[in-house]
């Protein structure tokens, strides 16, 4: 009653004394949490950001919380799955399955995307259902397929758990653990897997190691001739969503369609960027090739027309999908191997925080 | 000489600051009042007990329901002369399994005779479609799970159970959302009060009681056959028009009190 609508009122003060907090956290008393997470610094070749990185401050105390979160099965409705099961650093944050494998054995519809430059995204899975890098971690948690938890059931789990308590408590101050922090928190983590360091981002920034072979260079022209039309800028897609020929019809998954109910939607899936192909296999929306050069074959000789299937896959004379020769697929397979960046698949900050303890010195180490 | 200017203003200022801000307060006391919302599930002429009652469709299937909640927001109060008042940020979750939100209270209202109210069955396009979950507080926190975690977007109703005049019985379920044409399922209710009058002054709290039919997610302008639905999980032209059916004929003006 009045009360009901007093205590709403109090939630959404708290929610924007929260934010405020957020910008302006331990400005002086816990000044350690105001430690940029470096990560989020804007490469050269890159376009703007799109997360609003202001509304979610990034400093060290928070981003930690959050690769503990990521890597916490706890937070799955059998303590088996977390974010990280699925999500591998070394295989650019996918699996290495065609299909994600889930609680009790589940198999989801769609193969694990890599986690990357996720600042940079408009909209989140494969179908674009989801609009926002904070609430994108929603769906796997929920899915009943992948970590099969409600979201207040996580919520209490880690109000039950103190040292997450103590932990949330620091940056956000007292009061329960309730969505805003713990997906704000994920999204510090999830926000900094960038990767812009690949020997190609050398080559194009003209840094040290930035050298690419003549294969790699034949390459790189014919990757700008033929595929930089979906796979553009150098995040490698322009986040469109596209038919790229895969099936005649879509009665299991009909990607975009599933969400916009549209029929010209049908088929039509996420341009997935390239960026560490080559450790991402399999590949497509449900995995169904196994290597890069299965794709590449798909693409010359392999797609198959329907209504929607993209202009951009139908050549003038009428031929489907983009001819190459088996020598120019040997050449564009030379360029995307130049795509891999050991700087987001190594590098210890991104790994699980007990893993990651043991390559990083401890106070008591220091001084050896 | 530079200072001089702004303290000239200031006390001019002051005596009309002062006597201006007494006027509001006594203004305000006097020209706003609470409605107090009250909601009563039924199902035709039985109150909805969870997993008993058996609800029957104007085509007489019958069905059962486990759960049944549903989000009122945008509440507008008007008057005869047409003129209305739009409460602001008011979203209210109202489940069946929760005493509690069956009713909710709207402060700030015009004092006056009111001799209508609408609002929304579910949750504006331009709040549902934010991205930051700071902005959904209190009943739109998506822990209620009352929202879409794989296509962005509140639930605006949910109606779960089981049709039992098929043979066997199936699950029913009913998941309506959407905000975004041509799957748009933010529709209107205007239940009407006959003539009555709801009366807002300072220091009362009129009571609007409100009947809300479950039948009448499936009667109305598109009546559904039980025995052919497979249910509603994502915006769609059939939510649509579930969401048609229960703006139509779900909500009814039990009782207007002022006491």
């Amino acid at each position: 009653m009045a009360a009901r609508r007093r205590t709403w009122w109090v939630g959404q003060r708290i929610s924007w004394l929260l934010l405020a907090t957020l910008g302006i956290a331990g400005s002086a008393a816990v000044a350690h949490l105001r430690r940029p997470a470096a990560a989020l610094a804007v490469p050269a070749n890159f376009p703007a950001l799109v997360y609003e990185v202001a509304k979610n401050q990034p400093n060290e105390a928070t981003f930690e919380l959050g690769r503990q979160l990521f890597y916490d099965p706890r937070l799955s409705s059998d303590g088996t799955i977390s974010c990280g099961s699925c999500h591998q650093q070394s295989r650019a944050f996918t699996d290495g399955q065609a299909l994600a494998l889930g609680v009790a054995g589940r198999r989801s519809a769609r193969n694990t995307p890599a986690l990357q430059n996720l600042g940079w995204h408009r909209s989140f899975m494969a179908d674009g259902g989801v609009r926002g890098l904070e609430l994108q971690a929603l769906a796997p948690l929920t899915s009943p397929q992948e970590m099969n938890e409600p979201l207040a059931d996580a919520l209490a789990k880690l109000n039950a758990d103190p040292e997450y308590r103590r932990r949330f408590a620091a940056i956000y101050g007292p009061g329960k653990i309730d969505t805003p922090q713990f997906l704000k928190a994920l999204a510090q983590f999830t926000s900094a897997l960038i990767s812009a360091d690949s020997r190609y981002d050398k080559y194009v920034r003209h840094e040290p190691g930035g050298t690419l072979t003549a294969p790699e260079q034949r390459g790189l022209a014919l990757f700008q001739q033929k595929c930089s039309g979906c796979h553009a800028t150098d995040l490698f897609t322009d986040e469109s969503f596209r038919n790229n020929g895969l099936d005649r019809t879509f009665p299991v998954d009909s990607g975009r369609a599933h969400i916009s109910q549209l029929p010209a939607d049908a088929g039509r899936f996420r341009v997935p960027s390239l960026r560490n192909v080559a450790r991402t296999a399999p590949y497509m929306h449900d995995g169904r090739f196994a290597t890069l050069p299965e794709v590449l074959a798909h693409y010359a000789h392999g797609v198959r027309p329907s209504r929607t299937l993209d202009p951009l896959l139908r050549q003038p004379d009428g031929r489907l999908g983009l001819p190459m020769s088996a020598q120019e697929q040997q050449a564009l397979l030379a360029f995307l191997n130049t795509l891999t960046d050991n700087s987001l698949l190594t590098n210890p900050r991104f790994a699980p925080p007990s893993v990651a303890a043991r390559h990083q010195p401890t106070l008591a180490g220091v001084g050896r | 000489m530079n200072n001089r200017f702004p303290t000239l203003l200031g006390l001019l200022v002051l005596p009309l600051a002062l006597f201006s801000s007494c006027k509001k307060d006594s203004d305000t006391l006097d020209s706003t009042g609470s409605v107090n919302f009250t909601v009563r599930n039924v199902a035709g002429a039985q109150d909805l007990a969870l997993n008993t009652t058996a609800a029957t469709t104007a085509a007489g299937e019958k069905f059962t329901v486990s759960t049944f909640e549903y989000y009122l927001s945008n509440i507008k109060f008007t008057k005869a002369d047409g003129t209305t008042y739009a409460a602001p940020d008011t979203y209210f979750l109202v489940n069946q399994e929760k005493p509690a939100s069956l009713s909710f209270t709207v402060p700030g209202v015009p004092a006056g005779d009111y001799t209508g109210v609408s609002f929304l069955v579910g949750v504006d396009a331009q709040k549902t479609g934010l991205t930051d979950p700071v902005t959904f507080t209190g009943d739109l926190n998506q822990a209620n799970n009352m929202y879409w975690t794989w296509n962005s977007g509140h639930i605006f109703l949910k109606l779960e159970g089981t049709i039992t005049s098929t043979t066997p019985s199936k699950p029913l379920t009913c998941h309506i959302g959407g905000y975004t044409d041509p799957n748009n399922a933010i529709v209107t209710a205007a239940p009407a009060f006959n003539g009555a009058k709801l009366t807002v002054q300072a220091g009362h709290t009129p009571q609007l009681a409100l009947k809300a039919d479950v039948t009448k997610v499936f009667d109305g302008p598109n009546p559904v056959a039980l025995s052919t639905f497979t249910g509603a999980h994502m915006p769609s032209a059939q939510s649509v028009q579930l969401a048609r059916n229960y703006a139509a004929g779900m909500f009814s003006v039990e009782k207007i009190t002022t006491e």
